[in-house]
């Protein structure tokens, strides 16, 4: 493991390299290119607020920043889970015939798409400040460590997803389904009061509800640019324990089957 | 692993499951668990070798003898089944030339793209651009968009890539055919250069003449094992001395099939055929041959021979009217149609024959000097008086091998006097 740590270290600037091609070559050839990072989401946003303050009105207050902020790190997740299934079989012809640590496919794709979230949240930011929502600084501070533990535990469904992917190629497909169910059992579009009152007599269910890695996190996010509280002690610590086990079954079940790569193509 | 040693195989076994009918679905692997039938091939049978640092190792073999298995095992690509590979040192292969390059991108990003791949970090790029640009002869088109390149120049990018990479052992499969002739010497003398910095090197090819000018030693892998190992200068005749009489058994065997079938040796060629319509035979065929064959020394029929070999041609004919001053005569034409030898018994001896029934004549060839390529029989039946008889173009082809690489025509044969 340590080995796979190092030999990964070592290759750290081909996981720059491929990031760097990843998002130059995104909108390469688009009129407006590289400013799309900044447009589409904003036009996203712009739907959101329509279709929820006008046309269909939550019960919640500003639901179109509500549902923004956790949507956002939500669809990087996704992103991981479906487009991360495929990083390996995009670049077969690398596998099938060049030797490098595999672990980077996957860290280079799941890193793009991060900074592509990073570059997404200059605009939530705009958009908390110039709606006069505004930021609590000091909630902010808590912001980069659930950003990094998002980061682990993508790059850990990107290692499970990719490598399973070779063997079964259903799996990318089945994957999109999955993505979708799994946002509906995330407080992506509700809230976490919301289920805790519907289960509330049903402590066991809640347990299981709650074994969800990505709803701590998600909570997290929510807690820091909607609520603009600290997130507490508890959700924090869930969401690093649930992104640590994660990672590390990831690389290991990764590590298992990199070897037969080359000869699944 | 022993110190002097870059390279240790130990033993190594693969096999390879080859499906009739693969099914990759999840669907197909559910329902269907017991329909993936497939067939076992072992490609490499327990192999195991040293090399020691900064030995030269070429690896030869026919095709799916193991040897390109045994790279990809050394580049890691795949990994064997039982055994074990270990080496020391960081790899480079040239194997996939190119890989990760960018089409939008220009020359000088994907050289950092495709060096970071083989694991440099940017600050060994930075300090070998400059060596890769120059070598790559590309200077002045480096910040163009690699889409705007010849094949050729991005071959010789991914070349200059691959091979500054300063690798401690260098993996090699057949691209000594980068470029044109001048590039592919700089390339070749490149590969000397790195050899005399130390660097161990593992080739594959066909190329024997390569292999004995930059190897050390070959491997000979058969059939998934080691059939000899040694330098060049042993290795490589046994080699050959296999390949040719592969050859011959497939071409006998070719030979074997046609004849069955009758394709070879039709019994009556129509005498319509003489004139324009079939210009390979014309005669008034008085006399007609019937079947013509090339034997070896040991009296068995060949389709092909080594340089200097001594063969025998063999020509029956039938007899249909009496000629009282036949002719017999051959010759040998390359297949573009170069004359490279014939004769006829009125020229060699004054001689004509009385030709009243059913006959045949031999030629036999002493020490055919002829080199390697792909060569045609024609023979005559003609009378003294020059009407001719039976005359038949491309009755049979052969082929002659040779273990030298000299080149030319013929071998000549000579020595060497120097005063160096």
């Amino acid at each position: 493991m340590i080995q796979t740590f190092k030999e990964i270290y070592d290759y750290r600037e081909m996981i720059f390299s491929l990031v760097r091609k990843e998002l130059r070559g995104r909108y390469k050839g688009s009129a407006l290119g590289f400013m799309w990072t900044f447009i589409n989401p904003l036009l996203q946003l712009m739907v959101y607020t329509v279709v929820f303050s006008v046309i269909m009105k939550a019960g919640i207050d500003k639901y179109y920043i509500f549902l923004f902020v956790a949507l956002v790190p939500w669809m990087f997740f996704s992103s991981a889970l479906t487009g991360g299934a495929s990083c390996i079989m995009a670049s077969q012809d690398m596998v099938k015939k060049i030797y490098f640590p595999r672990e980077v496919l996957p860290i280079a794709y799941i890193t793009s798409g991060f900074v592509n979230m990073l570059l997404t949240f200059l605009v939530v930011f705009a958009v908390l400040i110039i709606s006069g929502f505004g930021i609590n600084p000091v909630a902010l501070l808590f912001m980069p460590i659930i950003m990094i533990i998002e980061y682990l535990l993508a790059i850990g469904i990107a290692f499970l997803a990719s490598a399973l992917s070779v063997y079964f190629r259903d799996l990318q497909y089945i994957l999109s389904i999955i993505s979708m169910a799994w946002q509906f059992l995330t407080p992506v579009m509700y809230s976490q009061e919301m289920v805790e009152k519907q289960l509330a007599h049903h402590p066991m269910l809640l347990r299981l509800w709650n074994l969800n890695p990505t709803t701590p996190m998600i909570n997290a996010y929510r807690d820091i640019l909607y609520y603009q509280r600290i997130p507490e002690l508890k959700t924090l610590i869930a969401a690093i324990i649930m992104g640590v086990v994660v990672l590390l079954v990831g690389l290991i079940v990764f590590g298992k089957l990199k070897r037969g790569f080359a000869e699944q193509f | 692993m022993n110190k002097e040693n870059a390279i240790e195989v130990r033993d190594v076994k693969k096999t390879f499951k080859v499906y009739y009918d693969k099914g990759t679905q999840l669907k197909e692997k559910l329902l269907f668990w017991n329909r993936n039938k497939y067939e076992r091939r072992e490609v490499l049978k327990g192999i195991s070798f040293d090399v020691k640092k900064g030995e030269v190792v070429g690896l030869i073999g026919h095709n799916g003898c193991g040897k390109s298995t045994t790279l990809k095992l050394l580049t890691r690509i795949i990994y064997p089944d039982s055994g074990s590979v270990e080496m020391k040192g960081r790899v480079s292969s040239l194997i996939e030339l190119g890989a990760g390059f960018h089409p939008d991108m220009s020359g000088r990003e994907n050289i950092y793209t495709n060096a970071s791949i083989f694991g440099l970090s940017r600050k060994e790029i930075d300090s070998r651009i400059q060596d890769i640009i120059d070598f790559s002869e590309i200077e002045e088109f480096i910040d163009n968009p690699v889409r705007t390149y010849s094949s050729g120049m991005y071959m010789r990018l991914a070349f200059s890539v691959a091979i500054n990479v300063d690798a401690d052992i260098l993996l090699i499969d057949e691209i000594l055919g980068v470029g044109d002739a001048g590039f592919q010497t700089k390339c070749f003398n490149k590969l000397r250069e790195i050899k005399q910095q130390g660097t161990t090197i593992v080739i594959v090819s066909h190329a024997m003449g390569q292999i004995e000018q930059i190897c050390d030693r070959s491997i000979w892998i058969h059939e998934g094992l080691i059939k000899a190992d040694g330098t060049p200068r042993e290795v490589h005749p046994l080699y050959m001395d296999y390949m040719i009489e592969e050859r011959k058994r497939i071409e006998e065997k070719e030979l074997k099939k046609k004849r069955e079938s009758g394709e070879i040796f039709e019994e009556d060629l129509v005498e319509e055929n003489n004139g324009a319509a079939n210009n390979m035979r014309w005669g008034n065929f008085y006399s007609k041959f019937k079947k013509v064959q090339l034997f070896d020394k040991e009296d068995k029929e060949i389709t092909s021979f080594s340089t200097g070999d001594s063969v025998r041609i063999h020509a029956e004919y039938e007899c249909r009217k009496t000629i009282t001053d036949m002719v017999f005569g051959f010759g040998i034409y390359t297949l573009d149609d170069v004359w490279v030898y014939g004769s006829n018994t009125m020229i060699d001896r004054g001689e004509n024959f009385v030709v009243e029934k059913d006959g045949s004549f031999d030629v036999i060839l002493k020490d055919v000097p002829i080199m390697p390529g792909k060569y045609r029989i024609d023979v005559s039946l003609e009378s003294a008086s020059a009407v001719t008889v039976d005359f038949w173009r491309d009755t049979l082809d052969f082929t002659v091998y040779s273990i030298i690489d000299d080149r030319g025509i013929f071998r000549i044969e000579h020595d060497w006097k120097t005063q160096a």
